[in-house]
Order: structure tokens, then C-alpha cells, then sequence
């Protein structure tokens, strides 16, 4: 086996052995999803929020999911703006926290 | 001698996909810690050629783990690259102010982290 493919392998089981924390962090998107539309000012939650994007932008496109950090990089941006959130930024937030989940998904 | 390399981030994952490109594609010896304060007894009794460091941890971030570094006459010398998922203009004129040897960015290529590494410390590298 090649180095690369060696790495590959490796980066696999990583990955599976990662799997459990980036879906607690998805959880946390989540609850940041439901906690902003019940009230768009709740800080605690947009920072727990941006927490979990932060660490899924940093770690997806390791794992060869690009897309995926795109995504966790355009939530922090949302949660991290000083302003007001509006009802067109939830809007965004649950269109890209559904396809962040589906980016997740499509690798086993 | 194969470069030895002190990954400093607190979570897993990055630091295994870190320690597991190094070693596999450079042949590097990788030490890891999970945090500032690991991190800096370890670069004090472990001497690596070069740290790389995580912004953004609790407790002790990459910045304040960093000027302890520098701070320390066993670790003042060795070159540390600020490892970060993201950079806004103000981080990158503070990141410069500190004197780290570079900044590199989150997500990383596995495949060419190593080789990134040396170009910025300008290590050769084959």
C-alpha cells in the first residue's frame, strides 16, 4: 500500500472515530437553530453556536469534506456578526445546517 | 534526524490528523497536547524544532500560550505557527504583532502539511 493510501486508511478511521463529536456539534447547530427562533436575542445560544461551527470549519475539509467547511464557515460568520440577527438569517442558518448535515452524511 | 513537531490544539481530531500526516508523509516525530499549559511543559522539556499551536482554545488560547513561550527562556527560540480556522483582518495584524513565524489555516491539507510547514520555517524538504 502506498503512503497515500496508507494515509487515506488512516484518515478513514479518524474520521469514524471522530464521527460522535462532529455530530454533538451538529446538535448544537441544531439547538442554535431552535433556541434563535424562539428568541432572536439569545447570546448564550449564538455563541454556542458559533463555537461548533468554528470547530466543524476547521476540521471538515481535513476529511476531504470541502464543502463542509464552507458551509461551518458561512454559519460562524452569521452567528459572529455584532448585529441584530434578522428572520432572512435564520432563513440561512436552517438552509445551511440542512446541507451541512447532508455534506456529513454522504461519508461514511 | 527526523524534525520533531509539538501540535498544541485541544481537539482531537485535528491533532490526530495532524500528528497522523506528519508522521506518514514526512516522517516527522510528532508530540501532541491538549492544551496551552501541557503544551508549554512539554516544548520546555521536549525541545521540538518547531510548535504548532491552536488559536482558539479554552482556558489558555494560541496567543497567550504563545507569549508564555516566548517568555521562557527553554522555549523563547523555538519558531511556533499559529494554526487557525479562521482570520479577520484584526486577528491577522494581531497574529503579526506577536512575532509568530507564520499563521496557517484550518482546514488543512493532510497531504501537504508537512511540506507547508517547511516552506514557511524554510526547512528543506523532500
Amino acid at each position: 500500500m502506498s503512503d497515500t493510501a496508507q494515509l487515506a486508511a488512516k484518515l478513514n478511521e479518524i474520521w469514524r472515530a471522530s464521527r460522535p463529536i462532529i455530530l454533538e456539534r451538529m446538535a448544537v447547530l441544531h439547538a442554535t437553530q431552535a433556541a434563535l427562533a424562539a428568541d432572536l436575542h439569545n447570546h448564550d445560544a449564538r455563541r454556542e453556536g458559533r463555537e461548533a461551527a468554528h470547530k466543524l470549519a476547521g476540521v471538515l475539509g481535513t476529511f476531504g469534506l470541502p464543502r463542509g467547511s464552507e458551509l461551518a464557515s458561512a454559519l460562524e460568520e452569521i452567528l459572529q456578526a455584532d448585529t441584530p440577527l434578522t428572520a432572512d438569517d435564520l432563513t440561512t442558518l436552517a438552509t445551511h445546517i440542512a446541507e451541512l448535515e447532508s455534506v456529513i452524511a454522504s461519508k461514511p | 534526524m527526523p524534525r520533531r513537531i509539538l501540535i498544541i490544539d485541544d481537539e482531537d481530531d485535528i491533532r490526530a490528523v495532524a500528528a497522523l500526516s506528519l508522521e506518514t508523509v514526512a516522517g516527522w516525530e510528532v508530540s501532541m497536547a491538549p492544551s496551552g499549559a501541557v503544551g508549554i511543559m512539554k516544548a520546555q522539556e521536549e525541545q521540538p524544532d518547531a510548535i504548532l499551536l491552536d488559536v482558539m482554545m479554552p482556558v489558555m488560547d494560541g496567543p497567550t500560550t504563545f507569549r508564555e513561550l516566548r517568555s521562557l527562556p527553554e522555549t523563547c527560540n523555538i519558531p511556533v505557527i499559529l494554526l487557525t480556522a479562521k482570520v479577520q483582518s484584526a486577528d491577522q495584524k494581531r497574529f503579526s504583532d506577536l512575532g509568530v513565524a507564520s499563521v496557517m489555516f484550518k482546514p488543512f491539507d493532510p497531504l501537504t502539511l508537512a511540506k507547508d510547514i517547511a516552506a514557511v520555517l524554510g526547512w528543506k524538504y523532500e
